[in-house]
């Protein structure tokens, strides 16, 4: 996140040429882009360099990609959604491998199952939540609740990545997922939980805004035939996600 | 609007729609020019065609927030593929949002209808002689700043100068690339597809 500053007619002016050229802080390049947005002198000079900036490439010899790039390219906006476009559906692996010579990126929600030990899970689990408990005196409530969701638990997984560790604990037909130490969300951001099942299919099981120590959130739908469970950042909720995880586990062995 | 720029929006256009096609059309005007930018920043050809396929994928993931009446696409797209090159050789230093610089980068893509014509009568040998018509310190300034993603004031520090000076030296080369081009009479600028698709085995 940047500083928000303001700057006037006479400082866009003389950093436009920097910043066409990519080369003023980008608290600066903010302040250019929303002066030049709303201001009402037209900065002619300012907007010529600036688009002057965007011939720089073709003082370049062109370099010829290598055979692979397009076919490369060509198989990841296939499975890749459009913003504006919810997609159907996740791309199935087979999907994915459209043309020969292609070596496509492998898509999140493609991994595989990992072998998960439901005992050494819990315990897992149990410790966490020891380390919890000290830590977080004054939500013993939240604490039991996770306690009884462990002692009561038909499996436990464990779910990992960039934004911590946590598990997904199974009991009858619900699941729960819970974390401790979740790393703290930016201003407007929320984590948004997936299942996934063996097909590549995404189903979007829930949000948790507040990061504040604990995470304990009451799946939306229970595992059923789900293979992994991800966790992604979004924005607000959606129904898709194209972002990547920031949490991943297998469920099942 | 001019021919470069309608083609363009006709295929920002399909894209929207989810015309993979149309993207790939896209990559072939332009992926030469792409790779070339990518390539003198990062300096490894694999990389720099992680770069271009990360630049073309972004593209096409925020198609529909690009206007074709306020900007260009090649434009944009050679941005993309600047912004996410310099990123990888700025790690060491600092990392910018990527999403956030993509669509900031529609801001400063915007037409300009003095230059618009001038882009449209500027051939590829018309820039490369403006640019190797720069004195050295400007040339070098703007080099420092596009291809290897300093701030003016690193240039500064870099060539031992005061900021306002790297500053100034952006601001006349800039200035002189645009007064050399915009009076120019040679071809336009080449899609560079034929060329291109002779070097690609598909």
């Amino acid at each position: 996140m940047t500083a928000r500053i303001d700057i006037d007619c006479a400082t866009v002016d003389e950093l436009a040429a920097a910043h066409g050229l990519g080369a003023v802080e980008d608290s600066e390049a903010n302040a250019i882009d929303r002066h030049l947005d709303g201001c009402p002198q037209p900065h002619a000079e300012a907007r010529e360099l600036i688009a002057a900036a965007s011939l720089v490439p073709a003082a370049l010899e062109p370099v010829a990609p290598s055979a692979a790039l397009r076919g490369r390219l060509m198989a990841t906006v296939a499975a890749t959604p459009q913003d504006h476009r919810a997609p159907v559906r996740a791309p199935t692996p087979r999907a994915v491998i459209a043309e020969p010579m292609v070596v496509p990126r492998r898509s999140w929600w493609q991994f595989g199952p990992l072998p998960s030990a439901l005992a050494a899970v819990a315990l897992a689990a149990a410790v966490g939540l020891g380390a919890w408990g000290v830590s977080l005196n004054g939500q013993l409530a939240e604490r039991d609740a996770a306690l009884r969701a462990v002692a009561s638990a038909d499996a436990a997984y464990v779910v990992e990545g960039e934004a911590g560790r946590g598990w997904v604990i199974e009991s009858g037909d619900q699941a729960m997922f819970m974390a401790d130490g979740l790393a703290d969300l930016a201003a407007g951001q929320l984590y948004e939980f997936w299942l996934i099942d063996g097909d590549g299919n995404l189903v979007a099981a829930g949000t948790l805004t507040d990061t504040d120590g604990v995470a304990l959130v009451t799946l939306e739908r229970a595992l059923d035939d789900a293979t992994t469970f991800a966790v992604t950042v979004e924005t607000e909720r959606v129904e898709q996600s194209t972002n990547d995880p920031v949490m991943v586990g297998a469920l099942g062995a | 609007m001019n021919e470069v720029r309608r083609a363009d929006a006709q295929l920002a256009d399909r894209m929207r729609t989810g015309d993979t096609e149309a993207l790939g059309e896209l990559y072939d005007r332009y992926a030469g020019m792409a790779v070339a930018t990518a390539h003198r920043v990062v300096g490894g050809r694999e990389e720099a065609e992680d770069v271009v396929h990360d630049a073309f994928v972004a593209v096409w993931r925020k198609i529909d927030r690009f206007d074709s009446e306020r900007g260009s696409l090649r434009a944009w797209l050679m941005t993309v593929v600047r912004n996410r090159a310099i990123d990888r050789v700025r790690a060491r230093r600092t990392s910018v949002d990527l999403d956030d610089a993509d669509e900031r980068s529609l801001l400063r893509t915007g037409p300009n209808p003095t230059w618009e014509a001038a882009l449209t009568r500027a051939s590829a040998g018309d820039v490369r002689s403006a640019m190797a018509a720069l004195p050295d310190e400007q040339r070098r300034a703007l080099e420092l700043a596009y291809f290897e993603g300093y701030t003016y004031r690193e240039v500064a520090d870099l060539t031992g100068v005061p900021a306002g000076t790297a500053n100034g030296r952006l601001r006349l080369a800039l200035g002189k690339l645009r007064d050399a081009l915009s009076g120019t009479t040679a071809a336009p600028l080449p899609f560079q597809e034929t060329p291109l698709r002779k070097d690609l085995s598909r």
